[in-house]
């Protein structure tokens, strides 16, 4: 058998060559192992990419010949290219611009490449690449030495093109506030810078054997780089892609409605809820005076970043008129400058209504059901005394049952409240119906009195608050027929519904607390119907409204949204 | 949901989590390194010893195969190693810890040991190049599941199903004889660049069946110790299949064919007499080790089978080729 020892002849080139292949090749492993890890695929792409240019390296300074040079040296070319095409989907994958690595992207980017290893495969026609190869003989090897073809500087700037594009998003991560991703950026620039300046040395002609390109074997600094990266700091298990699609998540997926004002008062940017609960065309709300999107602008601008205790405000939206508590955060910018200004708009409805029912509770124990328990214990003693008094029994029998009463109101006013319950709609007429007979069986004598009701839906809740509403007329009426009359008129989807009455009237302290929304133990209403009617308003974002009747009397007007949820939607 | 109560899943009240197990105890730092090295490290080192040997017996001259064959060697079983933890506790308890503990280790040390030769490959030509790249390209193979893709894609799912080669009885000892085999004989000509003569055809086929055989051997005497776990996971092997006794008559037959081939060795002055002596000495202990094999404790028998090599070795390096 011939012999011919191979490792012998090995030139000083080829053995740092070697080098390269191990680390490289080490790191393409991990990297591959750690797929589908945001650009695990990409990475190792780029690594196998330098492994083999400086596998084919090696085979080109080993060969003999000149054509089983030129051989080795053209099939150099597919590894050359892979290494920008690896680099660019890597850093945009790693970095969460995952969005640019599509199909048609990496397809596009990649017929340049594509191009140049046709070329180099047709073995270079029209000497595209190389424009002259000749076999260079140096103390360190024996090169293919190469002056580059147009199509050679062409391949040359693009891969600095997808190097420089690569790794912008990279260095933004440097100056990111965690430590892992400042390391690991860290590391894969070194990575990547360092073939770099192998190439930029090669092509300014500042290496001292003249026709060596230094590029594969400065791999070795990349190759441990990366090995260091993806072993050290974690490269790819603890990669920072989802950060940004998080971030972006928290944004849109946001319960409360987000506004962005630019420094010139103009809207840059609103969340999905803020478009649906205000009802806004994000496209066409975008860019102009944040005045004509955020609501009560004039009244939220002038809240101070993150100062005065919120007040409450008012605003109608989709979902009516409802109670929200905006905040204002500066946006600043690296130098301490205001870009823009974060507005949130957040929901208390519910909050506030949960307060006002145990303020409300409170008092009903402390003072309603205590004071006809007081009534009862007396007319008991006096029963005690006397087992015929019939007077101390009726009060007795009237005490007990307006505790009754105001236990099964306080039921009522509990339901309003249950987050589980899902409230269906009904005809306002229906609604009415209901309200009506109702009274009627309070008060048989009762003159109620209907007048034009449109046939609109409306939320079921409304018949909790027009029952008590009516109840009350007939109940508090100390006429000899009360007389009630109910009206209703829709525009613009809301409903407005009146409850006019004969009685001697609400006394004004009843619903001035109402409106406060506070009881006090000095200031507060009898009784919980009027609460339960505040707060089935409330819960359907409406607004009440009360006035005197001449000669006597009161007027309630109820004004809520007409319900669309049975209704297919237009406008969404 | 967070606030769902623990619901106890046994009469005595306890939950899964809160009952104790019973864990094997943890071994002392020399024999957890004894655990180790009888692992990945000593396939390596047996590896190697048998390219040294398949080196001299092919007259071919000294390279890097021997290096090359056992990093390989060591990086694939390392890998293994580390990606049947979970399933090895039963059998291997010590190594899988091992596994489990070290797994990111282990991957760094078997990607480097694959780097390195490849590199020594590169170094030594194209033909050990493309051979040292077999079992990369196989593990990405695996790795990326492009196998069952491509059967599902040529026959409608259901119709086939593509058993796993691990699971195939027989054909997975068979395949991995076949890959040592082919490592241990290919890799010596290529690393020294030296094409197969036509002159050379008989020796080089000669070898060929002999380290399939003995490997055979090897791979199957192991599934003694695992006959309960194997079966109780439903893989066939030799001694699931055919008990412990009708194994050791089957591998006593293997080991025959082994001798067989190298009688026909010597008949065509095949090999050197020292060659000859040292595969006879490693094909004796093959056969004592499959005699003992249902007498020797699972440690041992993880590792003596392929101690032939070792003795083989030694028996070259005593009396010279």
């Amino acid at each position: 058998m011939c012999v011919k020892n191979g490792m012998a002849a090995l030139s000083p080139l080829s053995v740092a060559l070697l080098v390269a292949v191990t680390v490289g090749l080490a790191a393409a492993i991990l990297a591959w192992r750690e797929r589908p890890e945001p650009g695990a695929t990409w990475l190792s792409a780029l690594l196998v990419g330098q492994v083999w240019w400086a596998t084919f390296l090696v085979f080109e300074l080993e060969a003999a010949t000149l054509p089983a040079k030129a051989l080795w040296y053209d099939v150099q070319w597919v590894g050359v290219v892979a290494v920008p095409v690896g680099w660019l989907f890597f850093a945009l994958a790693y970095t969460g611009y995952d969005r640019y690595v599509t199909p048609f992207s990496v397809a596009a980017v990649c017929i340049v490449p594509a191009a140049t290893v046709a070329v180099a495969a047709a073995g270079d026609p029209g000497n595209l690449l190389a424009t002259e190869r000749v076999v260079r003989e140096t103390a360190v090897g024996t090169f293919l030495d190469v002056v580059p073809g147009p199509l050679y500087y062409i391949i040359a700037g693009y891969t600095y093109l997808l190097g420089a594009v690569g790794s912008v998003p990279l260095l933004q991560l440097i100056r990111d506030d965690a430590r892992p991703f400042r390391g690991q950026s860290a590391a894969l620039l070194v990575g990547t810078a360092a073939p770099w300046a192998g190439s930029v040395a090669y092509i300014t002609g500042a290496i001292p054997i003249p026709g060596l390109d230094p590029t594969p074997l400065v791999f070795v600094i990349s190759g441990v780089a990366y090995l260091l990266a993806l072993s050290r700091f974690r490269l790819l298990t603890l990669a920072p892609a989802p950060r940004r699609r998080a971030r972006q998540l928290v944004f849109e997926q946001l319960h409360d409605p987000v506004f962005v004002v630019g420094t010139e008062g103009y809207l840059v940017d609103l969340n999905e809820s803020a478009a649906e609960t205000f009802g806004i065309d994000r496209r066409a709300a975008i860019g102009q005076p944040a005045a004509s999107a955020v609501p009560r602008y004039d009244a939220v601008r002038d809240l101070a970043d993150g100062g005065d205790k919120p007040r409450a405000i008012p605003i109608v939206g989709r979902d009516g008129r409802r109670p929200y508590e905006a905040t204002v955060r500066d946006v600043v910018d690296d130098h301490d400058r205001t870009s823009a200004r974060v507005i949130t708009f957040h929901d208390v409805g519910a909050y506030l209504g949960q307060q006002q029912r145990l303020n409300v509770l409170n008092r009903v124990f402390r003072h309603d059901v205590r004071t006809e328990t007081n009534l009862i214990q007396g007319y008991a003693e006096r029963l005690r005394s006397d087992a015929t008094d019939e007077r101390a029994l009726s009060v007795i029998d009237r005490s007990a049952g307006r505790i009754l009463e105001l236990s099964e109101r306080t039921r009522t006013a509990g339901k309003l409240f249950d987050p589980t319950e899902e409230y269906a709609s009904s005809p306002l007429p229906d609604v009415v119906d209901e309200a009506v007979a109702d009274a009627r069986e309070i008060d048989p004598d009762a003159r109620v009195e209907v007048g034009r009701v449109p046939a609109v839906a409306v939320s079921v809740v409304l018949r909790v608050v027009l029952k008590n509403l009516c109840s009350n007329a007939v109940r508090h009426n100390d006429g000899a027929s009360p007389w009630v009359q109910i009206d209703a008129t829709v525009a613009d989807d809301w409903v407005d519904v009146t409850v006019a009455d004969d009685g001697p009237g609400i006394d004004p302290a009843e619903y001035d607390v109402l409106d406060r929304g506070t009881e006090t133990p000095l200031r507060h209403g009898s009784g919980i119907g009027l609460w339960i009617v505040k707060w089935g308003v409330d819960h359907l974002g409406g607004r009440i409204d009360f006035d005197e009747r001449e000669p006597r009397g009161t007027t309630v007007t109820v004004s809520v949204p007409v319900d669309r949820s049975g209704v297919p939607s237009t406008d969404r | 949901m967070a606030n769902e109560p623990i619901r106890p899943s046994t009469p005595d009240g306890t939950a899964e989590q809160s009952r104790s197990h019973t864990t094997t105890p943890a071994a002392g730092p020399l024999r957890r390194v004894a655990a180790f090295a009888a692992g990945a490290p000593f396939t390596a080192l047996v590896a190697a010893v048998e390219v040294a040997i398949a080196t001299a017996a092919l007259g071919v001259p000294a390279s890097t195969a021997p290096v090359a064959v056992g990093l390989v060697a060591f990086s694939v079983y390392a890998a293994d190693h580390v990606a049947d933890a979970a399933g090895d506790v039963g059998s291997t308890p010590q190594r899988a810890r091992i596994a489990l503990r070290y797994g990111d280790q282990l991957m760094l040390a078997a990607a480097v040991s694959y780097g390195l030769a490849v590199a020594l490959a590169v170094g030594a030509g194209p033909a050990a190049l493309a051979l040292v790249l077999v079992p990369g390209a196989v593990w990405v193979g695996y790795a990326t599941d492009w196998l069952p893709t491509v059967a599902a894609l040529v026959a409608p799912p259901g119709s086939v199903s593509v058993p796993r080669l691990k699971d195939v009885f027989l054909l997975n000892s068979a395949a991995v004889a076949l890959a040592w085999a082919v490592a241990v004989v290919a890799a010596p000509m290529a690393f020294a660049g030296v094409p197969v003569d036509p002159t050379d055809a008989p020796t080089v086929a000669l070898l060929f069946a002999y380290v399939a055989a003995r490997s055979f051997v090897d791979v199957e005497v192991p599934n003694v110790r695992d006959v309960a776990t194997d079966a109780a996971q439903g893989v066939s092997t030799l001694p699931v299949v055919y008990g412990v006794a009708g194994t050791r008559r089957i591998l006593f037959g293997v080991d025959a064919v082994a001798g067989g081939l190298l009688v026909a060795v010597v008949a065509t002055d095949a090999a050197s007499g020292g060659v000859v002596a040292a595969l006879a000495a490693g094909l004796v202990v093959s056969v004592t080790v499959t005699a003992l094999a249902d007498r020797l404790d699972g440690s041992t028998l993880g590792v003596a089978p392929d101690c032939s090599y070792l003795v083989a070795g030694a028996v070259l390096l005593a009396i010279g080729p």
